[in-house]
């Protein structure tokens, strides 16, 4: 399941099994720093700077594999603007703080993927940035570059919490952040921001928020910190999606760890819930909040399981029954798509897994469930499934109308207990 | 086929880790038996788990044809493998009586342990001729002056009948196979006589049917020949005799003095009992062989499968596993907490452990064990005499108990001088009772101890490795019943009492036990959808309370993008670890909880 995908596999020869994938995930793994909780594939430091900087390889060797990507994609489903090849909905730079590329960099890969993906006149393009003034990067070049989304990992108001969690901006750069957003017409403004942060209180917690709601933002992601550990979950091998954990990043979670508290996170989730309800803000998913109209359609893309591609190191992709990804070491990123020697590029490696048909009923029942749609009420009936959706409403977990079922806030919070037991 | 007085049968008898596998190892090359390619290491120990552990679990025969450089005659030499850990002294000694000889090897760094005094007692006592070995001699802190000195002193071993070798260089291995033809006794027996074979092991091949191990006392026995089970009176023609080289290598025959194993065909567990003798249905000996004693449960635990509905295959699994371990019994019981079960005797903790593992293994079972309890003896009021309690939940009322007896072992310790103290001190605490102290050489003594077996098998074995860095062995054998100051301990879960958790204890202890073991269990049970107290009662007295806090929630809440891999392994471990719990009333409570009072350390 998890060897190197085999060469026949890559070449695209298969039939086609679902649609063309109209959404598109670049990682850009460059940090100025490294935050201790951040799972995500990052570098750092002389990566992104001076004469070592390895940005500009990185950016050819993100078109070089935008290329090998459609030429499979065009295998498969014919060339660009054939019947089964509609251009992409949506485009999503995410990293890693994909705002520390030049807008030039963006504009110049926007540009291979309209040529050889399409970009719908109406695509959403998000850009992953950071609030601070050295790596939020400009706003009206990446505006200019195509970009109609941008997305600011905030996390919090509170400048000591901002210090506990690594980060290197201040509560108060997120308001120039968006300022300068909107400044550039960008339509579109995500703030993240994270709860059961060590030292945060419901006092803390309710300031940021508030704070957040006063830039107007279109949309907010409210992320529980969550420690994992991907070394123990056996993500971090040669072709693994994920790096090794630093270990002082290691000994900061085991630190953290004890310093959360699941009684205060609940606390926090149904507070924000209920204050965001107040505002007319709708729960889209279980740690999504927007205003009408500004859903992240790439994210939907994912909780709707409908195909989408991706490149750049430990990015995943779905194509409708396979679910493949890039192995997270940059330097065979690099030495794959920009050889040394001269040679032709080839695809960087990776893994993938076929989903069968038992798990992919599964994975749309839970993907389905994390949204407010819910899923369809007759599931409840499946003999396999009356147990645990009889358990969950008899704990007020959901909440049937119509024809949908869908969970409750207390529902979202045991989310993981329902689950569990209908996977 | 080599005459009878070309036969030596024996054994190796040895302390774990002193060396046996590897000189087995050894004489099988150096026989031919096996040749260098084929060559694994621990060959007889075939089991995973053997492997695993390090130990012989099972006794296994072998056939090594060997040529004697005294007379240039072929020798056929049987070795039936013993098992090396103190809880298999009855596979040892039934290994033994298969046998005229025994070669004793010990670890010449290490010295004489607990179970080399004990093995070399079992083999004096079947009358074998001993052929002692000093091992690794090679190794630098080999002090084998020393050793001589301690085999003289304490077990009246001559020096110039040991020999000296290394089985991993192959030093001195030759003299032993010498040893073998020259010292030990060929078998007695009438080839012509009545057939009588005594069944010293066996195991159940899905196309052979039952395979027992013989040991021929007296007679021959043929192929095809219609034989008879003397203690089951189960009557067959049998599909095949063989040697064991150390595959099954079939032959036409087998007489008197020889080992082999006899293919039944019967499919019955219970037709072919080892220790049962074997003889022929036409012309049937008079008498059976002196067979074994039952082995005696000295650990009792409920074994119980985690889904209900395996029951059955539990029980056609111990029926099975039973054939190849007579040493463990079993019969059917019922608890509330866990529904039906099979309440197990074993011969130790250890050996309760690798029932567990191969029923788990090789059967494929989920199975819950409940804390292992000794076997009491409980005389009851008005003189309605005296009933045997191997299960602490089923232990009467306070007020219909006159006495409680439990067992109590003699137990010997073999240990460096310098940890004298820490092991008094760790061997009193648990009850036990010094006896006498002897020295084995300047900085080695042999202690003796009389001690509850109750406080034995908790974790007293893991506190002597850890408290002498693993310097100390020991062995222990039963010593009787005394009359002790009991009480049982109920544990209840979310209010309802769970009988497989309950325990029996010193009155004195109650309380403190206990306490850490409502905290032990507070820390196994996860968070439940609502609170769960933990109570440890006396009767109707709580002496103990935990409570495991209420869930708040159980969400990804995490932005891990189009990664819906690892999000749906999450949920698959959530789920296997959900699988892996018993239901007890409305609490999940997780396999390692009922074991608790075994990881509650120094209690």
């Amino acid at each position: 399941m998890t060897e190197r995908e085999p060469a026949e596999l890559a070449t695209g020869l298969e039939a086609a099994s679902g649609p063309a994938p109209r959404s598109l995930y670049v990682h850009v793994p460059f940090c100025v720093s490294l935050c201790p909780y951040c799972d995500f594939v990052v570098y750092t430091g002389r990566s992104t700077r001076g004469p070592r900087s390895r940005i500009d390889a990185f950016v050819g060797a993100l078109s070089q594999e935008l290329e090998l990507r459609a030429d499979i994609v065009d295998a498969r489903f014919g060339a660009l603007g054939s019947v089964a090849r509609r251009p992409l909905d949506t485009l999503y730079f995410g990293g890693g703080t994909p705002s520390l590329l030049p807008p030039a960099s963006i504009a110049a890969l926007v540009q291979v993927v309209r040529e050889r993906f399409g970009l719908a006149t109406e695509a959403e393009v998000t850009l992953e940035a950071n609030p601070g003034p050295d790596d939020r990067g400009d706003a009206t070049g990446f505006a200019d570059a195509g970009v109609t989304r941008l997305s600011l990992g905030a996390q919090s108001f509170q400048d000591e919490e901002l210090r506990t969690l690594g980060r290197r901006h201040r509560g108060a750069h997120v308001a120039d952040a968006v300022l300068a957003a909107r400044s550039a017409r960008i339509a579109s403004i995500n703030i993240d921001l994270l709860y059961d942060v060590p030292g945060q209180t419901l006092a803390s917690w309710t300031d940021s928020l508030e704070r957040a709601l006063a830039l107007a933002p279109d949309h907010v992601s409210l992320y529980a910190l969550t420690l994992d550990d991907p070394d123990a979950e056996g993500l971090t091998g040669e072709l693994g999606d994920h790096l090794p954990t630093r270990s002082g990043a290691r000994r900061w979670r085991a630190a953290s760890r004890r310093r959360q508290d699941d009684e205060r996170a609940t606390a926090m989730y149904h507070h924000a819930t209920a204050l965001l309800a107040g505002e007319g803000w709708r729960a889209y998913e279980i740690s999504n909040w927007a205003r009408r109209g500004h859903e992240s359609r790439h994210n939907l893309a994912y909780w709707w399981r409908q195909p989408y591609e991706a490149v750049g190191p430990g990015a995943h992709a779905f194509d409708g029954t396979r679910r493949r990804w890039n192995a997270a070491r940059l330097e065979g990123y690099l030495a794959a798509l920009q050889p040394p020697d001269g040679s032709k590029p080839i695809l960087p490696p990776g893994s993938s897994e076929t989903v069968d048909a038992s798990t992919a009923a599964a994975e749309s029942m839970i993907l389905g469930l994390r949204l407010d749609t819910g899923v369809p009420a007759e599931l409840m009936a499946e003999p396999a499934l009356t147990d645990a959706f009889a358990w969950a409403k008899s704990l007020g977990f959901l909440l049937v109308d119509g024809s949908r079922v869908r969970l409750t806030t207390r529902g979202r919070l045991f989310s993981n207990e329902l689950f569990a037991r209908l996977i | 086929m080599i005459p009878q007085d070309r036969l030596r049968n024996f054994s190796i008898i040895a302390h774990i880790d002193h060396g046996k596998s590897t000189l087995a190892d050894r004489l099988l090359e150096l026989t031919h038996t096996i040749d260098a390619r084929q060559m694994t290491s621990q060959v007889l120990d075939s089991m995973d788990l053997e492997r695993e552990k390090g130990i012989t679990i099972k006794a296994r025969a072998v056939r090594l044809e060997y040529t004697s450089s005294r007379d240039g005659l072929v020798y056929g030499l049987n070795l039936i493998d013993t098992p090396g850990h103190v809880d298999f002294s009855y596979e040892v000694s039934r290994s033994l009586q298969a046998c005229e000889g025994a070669i004793l090897v010990v670890d010449a760094s290490q010295g004489i342990e607990a179970q080399t005094l004990a093995n070399v007692h079992l083999a004096l006592r079947e009358g074998l001729t001993i052929v002692p070995v000093l091992n690794k001699i090679d190794l630098p802190s080999a002090q084998p002056e020393l050793v001589l000195e301690e085999l003289e002193n304490v077990l009246a071993i001559p020096r110039e009948e040991v020999i000296l070798a290394s089985a991993k260089e192959g030093t001195g291995v030759p003299d032993i196979l010498e040893a073998i033809v020259a010292r030990i006794p060929a078998p007695r027996g009438n080839p012509k006589d009545r057939l009588q074979g005594l069944i010293f092991d066996s195991h159940y091949d899905p196309y052979k049917g039952v395979v027992v191990y013989v040991r021929l006392a007296a007679g021959t026995l043929h192929e095809h020949e219609e034989v008879r089970l003397m203690a089951s009176g189960a009557e067959s023609e049998i599909l095949e005799l063989g040697v064991f080289r150390p595959g099954l290598v079939p032959v036409r025959s087998l007489s008197a003095g020889e080992v082999g194993y006899v293919a039944t065909g019967l499919k019955s567990v219970r037709d072919a009992q080892v220790g049962d003798t074997i003889t022929s249905a036409g012309r049937p000996a008079a008498e059976p062989v002196p067979g074994y004693q039952e082995a005696k449960s000295l650990v009792f635990a409920g074994l119980y499968p985690l889904s209900g509905e395996d029951y059955p295959l539990l029980r056609d699994a111990l029926e099975k596993l039973h054939l190849n371990d007579a040493s463990f019994t079993y019969k059917a019981e019922s608890s509330v907490a866990l529904g039906f079960g099979f309440r197990c005797g074993f011969l130790g903790l250890l050996h309760m452990e690798i029932v567990q593992e191969r029923l788990e293994r090789e059967f494929g079972l989920d199975l819950i064990a409940s804390a292992p309890s000794v076997e009491y003896q409980v005389v009851l009021t008005h003189g309605r005499g005296t009933v045997a309690v191997d299960n602490p939940s089923r232990l009467p009322a306070a007020n219909d108990i006159e006495e409680i007896q439990e067992p109590w072992v003699k137990l010997s310790v073999v240990t460096p001088a310098s940890y004298i103290g820490p092991l008094m001190e760790l061997s009193t605490n648990r009850r036990g009772a010094f006896q006498d102290l002897e020295y084995l050489d300047p900085q080695r003594v042999l202690m003796r101890f009389h001690m509850p077996l109750a406080e034995l098998i908790v974790d007293y074995y893991d506190q002597l490795k850890s408290r002498t860095a693993g310097y100390a062995s020991m062995d222990y054998e039963e010593a009787g019943y005394r009359p002790a100051n009991l009480v049982k301990v109920d544990i209840m879960v979310n209010g309802e009492p769970v009988d497989a958790l309950s325990l029996i204890v010193h009155r004195e202890r109650a309380q403190s036990t206990g306490r850490v073991l409502v905290e032990a269990l507070r820390k196994l049970i996860p968070r439940q959808m609502f609170e769960v107290p933990i109570q440890a009662a006396i009767g109707s007295n709580v002496i103990a309370r935990e409570t495991v806090r209420a869930l708040r929630k159980n969400v990804l809440a995490k932005c891990y993008g189009g990664d819906i891999t690892r999000k749906r392994k999450l949920l698959e471990k959530q789920k296997e670890g959900k699988q892996r719990m018993k239901r007890v009333g409305s609490v999940e409570i997780p396999q390692e909880a009922f074991l608790a009072i075994l990881r509650m350390g120094e209690g």
